[in-house]
């Protein structure tokens, strides 16, 4: 298969380039307190900051390698990726760093790493392709559907594991929209999707600390300096800013501490202290844009495998910021999620970075041309 | 060309419109947390990160009703600590510590606590707190800061002590005006707001906010600081003299019902109410002591029988010199009786068959409409904490034995407030008006709010209140109160002795209540006045002796104080009124070898009447002889030894030196011309020579002292004057 390069979709990466720059800078904002205590471990207003440049700069070679690299090679990797993922996923559980009672994170010495990014990237990239292939068969429960589900489920389970429910989630969900977008049958896709939604309330009620966030999502008054406590600030940090917000480095309650993970789970609602109502619906806009883009990039696309994998990307990057967004503003119960582009974590910037830059890559490669 | 299949297009289409669709919940949502909520969100997140550092008000100031100052607060500095800021704090505590006079290892804990705020001492003096602020300064020590509060200051320290009360450590009023108006004084806390981080650190461009305190409202009382003096003067010549138990003394303005003064002894300096014994402060005896007022109440009797006509002015009596009801023998306390009189008579000489009859002939139910309108047994609502409401037996129980000795002042106890509020009404054509002791709220020195004079109710009427002053005023000129005779003025007024009633009921031998209720000018008055002085010390106890002359003392400068004009051609009581002392017997108690001033006292308490004979400071005889049953009133005949001489060589009678110190024995042993030769120390327990033998002038005495809790026993004088408790109770004098 070869196919005559197009432009790349300069919307896209422009959309992608507005969030990385937002995020960048409200790194800083929400950071610099904290990170600037002199009582504090780092006693550097920058230390956030650097980080996330950093990772901004690896994360944008990435994508500026990937943007090059032609998408249908990555299917030459894919077993080889399957496996990765699987690998670091046990990694992470045997010898991850334990932080807030959940072992994310792989310790490099020089840096950490957070597998379930890659993961994420990779299941996404082997569900695409294999849907790709089955094609009518993915009419087909067991045939078309059985393997994927093991794959991504048993990866889902594993990063259930550490625990992360909100990953484990929103990996699935982008699975179960690739397999919609593929052509599955209604009825499969409606028993998965109960299914789906069984396992996350299981997974909440099974789970005390989460029982205990989804109570304080029903009522965050109630416990309001325990379980409410990340809520009540969020939606505080939020209303202080109203319509136009304090003022880019002015947000007062999500600076000086009340606001936990100001920086990473929780800075959207730095955003929407900082720059307001307008900030907070730009910073949507762009994923709205972001979708659209990628949507129609996946539409335009002339195969399936490209059409699936842009799909599966975009879908992942959509759905972790719906949700990221749907807990800071109270409208889903509380799970570690990091917003995509902006929140600080470099391993998650690489990895979306280089999901944007496949993306891109496909985006040349449009059947209306 | 590759044609994604239809299905893929279809189906990533619905995908981006569902996608679109969740985002927009999202902007609804966000706008419902930052436009709905956000009023209440937004106020909520600012309470959340200011902290509040309370701002004392200042106290209101207490004025006397001449505007002068009589309490206010002053400046002073508190010191407090932030722990993480003390370098050193071991070091900081032991230079601390002797500053302010503290433990030095509670101080260093203090110092290393996890906060960011101690209080080390408050309201220290300008003296420690210089000494501190030159260590800050010359960097010896950190952390430690200084907060301005507000001290009381009580201007005149022991000045109506008891009315004005105190304030706590925080100004809170604990007792006194103080406290029953604590809320007016205190005035609004403010607040300084300041904005913290979730560590609870203040953070760079915090947002401030003060709300200034609400300073509190001022008062001016009923008081006169004046005429508060002068009863402070007599009360501590009273003092002086008797030294009783406690002496008050209460001046009511009978129209308003405003007090003028109020004292107590004892009484302590509110500036250092901590340093003060606690039942020295704890209770006001002016509006808590419940004592049986004696003859003082005859006013109440007479007020009663008068308005009910069961007397009239010319009725006749007849005083055999005692009254039997229901077969007990109460005694007139003249011996013998006053024979044939009339009402006025009676009055003026506090004749008790005479109020026995005159309170039987007014009956239970009639006498009783007088007790409650007078208002006995119920508080007068003063404003001052810890008001006791006296004692009525219930009207249901009373029998007439009961009504008979309440006609004079006994089997009912009386709050002096409460009978000086029932006094008054006399003095007001009948009216009785509600005691009260503050005038003014004031709100930034202009009045927010005057109390008026309150109306309890007419008591009796007019004219009988005009007959009794005029009674009243016999009693000064011609009966048993004319050591209240207040020159150029017409006084009126009524002496009371009664015994103390123990805690067990019945009377407390040798312990008694003098007492004098007295309206001045009888004709206009303008000042009620009670004074009582309870458990009077060497041997006088009469109201007319003690507690009259404590009247005059006060009502003397009071009148003229208040410049009311003189009346002409008043003349003073012709001759002294002759109190007959009822006879009782007494053994003489052995003084020889006391001190002079000593055998007086014990001779005195004893009921005696002690004459010296000769110069001297010891009395080295006696006659009637110790031990000798004689009338109370005897003489006593003292022969004092002269002053010795050490080298005449003449025989002197070595005193019995046992209970005093080194100083006292030496003095004593020198005036007869004796040597001391003392061992030990502390008071005087054991000495080589008898007392009473005669030794030669210039001989030695050798005196083993040792610490006074060995033992203490002074001479005591044995206080053995009346031993028939039956007799005790006739002895109620007028």
């Amino acid at each position: 298969m070869r196919m005559r390069r197009g432009p790349t979709d300069f919307v896209l990466f422009l959309t992608v380039l507005m969030l990385l720059s937002i995020g960048l800078v409200m790194v800083f904002s929400a950071s610099s307190y904290f990170a600037g205590d002199p009582q504090g471990p780092f006693k550097d207003p920058f230390h956030f900051f650097k980080r996330q440049l950093l990772g901004a700069v690896l994360g944008l070679a990435a994508m500026g390698f990937m943007m090059n690299y032609d998408y249908w090679k990555l299917k030459r990797w894919v077993g080889l990726m399957l496996i990765c993922s699987y690998l670091t996923l046990f990694a992470v559980l045997a010898f991850g760093q334990e932080y807030l009672g959940a072992r994310r994170w792989l310790d490099l010495g020089f840096t950490s790493f957070q597998p379930s990014e890659l993961v994420k990237l990779c299941i996404i990239t082997y569900v695409a392709y294999g849907l790709s292939k089955k094609e009518e068969l993915v009419q087909r429960f067991i045939p078309g559907l059985m393997p994927f589900l093991l794959a991504a489920g048993g990866a889902a389970l594993l990063i259930l594991a550490q625990p992360d429910l909100g990953t484990a989630a929103t990996l699935l969900g982008t699975v179960f929209v690739l397999m919609f977008a593929a052509g599955a049958r209604g009825g499969h896709l409606t028993a998965l999707g109960a299914a789906g939604v069984a396992g996350v309330v299981a997974a909440i009620f099974l789970e005390p600390y989460r029982m205990r966030r989804f109570m304080a999502f029903m009522d965050p008054n109630a416990d309001p300096k325990g379980s409410g406590w990340n809520i009540i600030n969020a939606l505080m940090s939020l209303a202080s800013g109203g319509l136009l917000g304090e003022g880019l480095g002015q947000g007062r309650h999500s600076k000086f501490l009340f606001l936990p993970e100001r920086h990473t789970d929780f800075i959207f609602a730095a955003i929407g202290e900082e720059l307001g109502f307008i900030g907070g619906c730009l910073i949507i806009l762009l994923f709205v844009l972001l979708a659209w883009r990628g949507y129609r990039i996946a539409i335009t696309c002339p195969d399936t495998f490209g059409s699936l994998l842009a799909a599966g990307l975009v879908t992942g990057i959509v759905l972790q910021a719906f949700v990221n967004i749907g807990v800071v503003t109270g409208t889903l119960p509380v799970t570690g999620i990091t917003l995509p582009f902006i929140s600080f974590g470099s391993t998650s910037l690489i990895f979306s970075l280089t999901g944007v830059g496949i993306i891109l890559n496909i985006s040349r490669y449009t059947s209306s041309r | 060309m590759h044609g994604t299949n239809i299905t893929v297009r279809k189906r990533l289409t619905w995908t981006f419109l569902l996608a679109s669709a969740a985002f927009m919940i999202l902007v609804g949502r966000l706008a419902w947390v930052q436009f709905v909520r956000g009023d209440e969100l937004q106020k909520k997140a600012l309470e959340v990160r200011m902290r509040d550092v309370p701002v004392e008000a200042k106290r209101g100031s207490i004025f006397d009703r001449n505007g002068n100052e009589l309490v206010t607060s002053i400046s002073v500095d508190s010191i407090y600590c932030n722990p993480g800021h003390v370098k050193d704090p071991r070091d900081t505590a032991e230079r601390l510590a002797p500053i302010l006079d503290m433990d030095v290892d509670k101080l260093a804990d203090k110092l290393s606590k996890k906060s960011s705020f101690e209080w080390i001492k408050r309201k220290v003096d300008n003296k420690v707190a210089g000494e501190i602020r030159k260590l800050l300064n010359d960097g010896k020590i950190s952390g430690i800061g200084f907060v301005e509060e507000s001290k009381r200051y009580y201007l005149n320290s022991t000045l109506a002590a008891h009315v004005l009360g105190f304030t706590g450590i925080d100004n809170q009023g604990l007792i006194g005006i103080e406290k029953s108006y604590d809320e007016e004084l205190r005035g609004e806390p403010g607040r300084i707001v300041v904005e913290h981080d979730a560590a609870g650190r203040e953070v760079p461009e915090a947002i401030h906010q003060y709300i200034p305190a609400q300073k509190g409202s001022d008062l001016v009382l009923t008081i006169d600081e004046t005429i508060q003096y002068f009863v402070e003067r007599e009360l501590d010549k009273v003092v002086a003299q008797y030294k009783p138990k406690f002496a008050l003394a209460i001046i009511m303005d009978p129209e308003t019902g405003e007090i003028l003064a109020m004292g107590n002894r004892p009484t302590f300096d509110p500036n250092n109410w901590a340093g003060e014994p606690r039942e020295v402060w704890d209770k006001n005896p002016a509006i808590w002591y419940n004592y049986e007022p004696g003859s003082t109440f005859k006013i109440i009797t007479a007020s009663a029988a008068l308005e009910e006509g069961t007397v009239h002015l010319q009725d006749r009596f007849y005083d055999p010199g005692y009254a039997i009801v229901a077969d007990r023998r109460i005694r007139c306390w003249k011996a013998g009786g006053h024979g044939s009189e009339s009402f006025v008579e009676v009055v003026q000489n506090s004749c008790n068959p005479g109020f026995i009859t005159v309170g039987l002939n007014t009956g239970i139910t009639k006498f009783y409409k007088y007790i409650n309108a007078f208002g006995f047994g119920q508080r007068t609502g003063i404003s001052l904490p810890g008001e006791a409401s006296g004692i009525v037996i219930p009207e249901k129980k009373v029998t007439n034995l009961n009504l008979a000795t309440m006609s004079i002042g006994q089997s009912i106890a009386v709050t002096p407030i409460q009978l000086l509020t029932a006094i008054s009404a006399v003095a007001n054509d009948g009216v009785m008006m509600k005691p009260h002791l503050v005038k003014e709220i004031r709100e930034d020195g202009k009045p927010a709010k005057v109390i008026k004079p309150e109306k309890i109710r007419q008591v009796i009427s007019k004219d009988t209140a005009a007959q009794l002053r005029l009674l009243l005023e016999n009693v000064v000129v011609n009966g048993t109160g004319q050591g209240a005779f207040v020159e150029g003025y017409r006084v009126g007024g009524k002496t009371g002795t009664a015994q103390v009633v123990g805690e067990k009921g019945g009377y407390v031998s040798g312990k008694y209540v003098a007492s004098f209720a007295g309206i001045a000018p009888v004709d206009d008055p303008k000042m009620v006045a009670l004074v009582v002085i309870a458990e009077p010390q060497g041997g006088q106890y009469y109201g007319g002796v003690i507690a009259a002359p404590l009247f005059q003392g006060i009502a003397k400068d009071v009148l003229r104080y208040m410049q009311l004009p003189e009346t002409p051609g008043l003349e003073k009581p012709k001759k002294p009124y002759e109190i007959d002392i009822p006879k009782v017997t007494v053994t003489v108690p052995n003084v020889v070898n006391y001190p002079v001033e000593e055998a007086i006292r014990a001779l005195q308490a004893a009921g005696l009447d002690p004459q010296t004979n000769g110069e001297g400071l010891i009395v080295c005889d006696q006659v009637p002889k110790p031990g000798a049953r004689v009338n109370n009133g005897t003489k006593v005949l003292l022969e004092l030894q002269p002053a010795g001489n050490k080298d005449s060589g003449e025989p002197v009678t070595v005193p019995n030196l046992k209970g005093m110190t080194i100083k006292e024995a030496g003095n004593i042993l020198e005036s007869i011309g004796l040597l001391l030769l003392p061992e030990g120390s502390g008071v005087a327990y054991a000495q080589d020579v008898k007392p009473g033998t005669k030794l030669k002038a210039g001989s030695t005495v050798k005196v083993i002292f040792k610490p006074p809790n060995y033992d203490n026993s002074k001479p005591q004088p044995q206080t053995n004057q009346v031993t028939d408790s039956k007799k005790l109770e006739n002895l109620y004098v007028d």
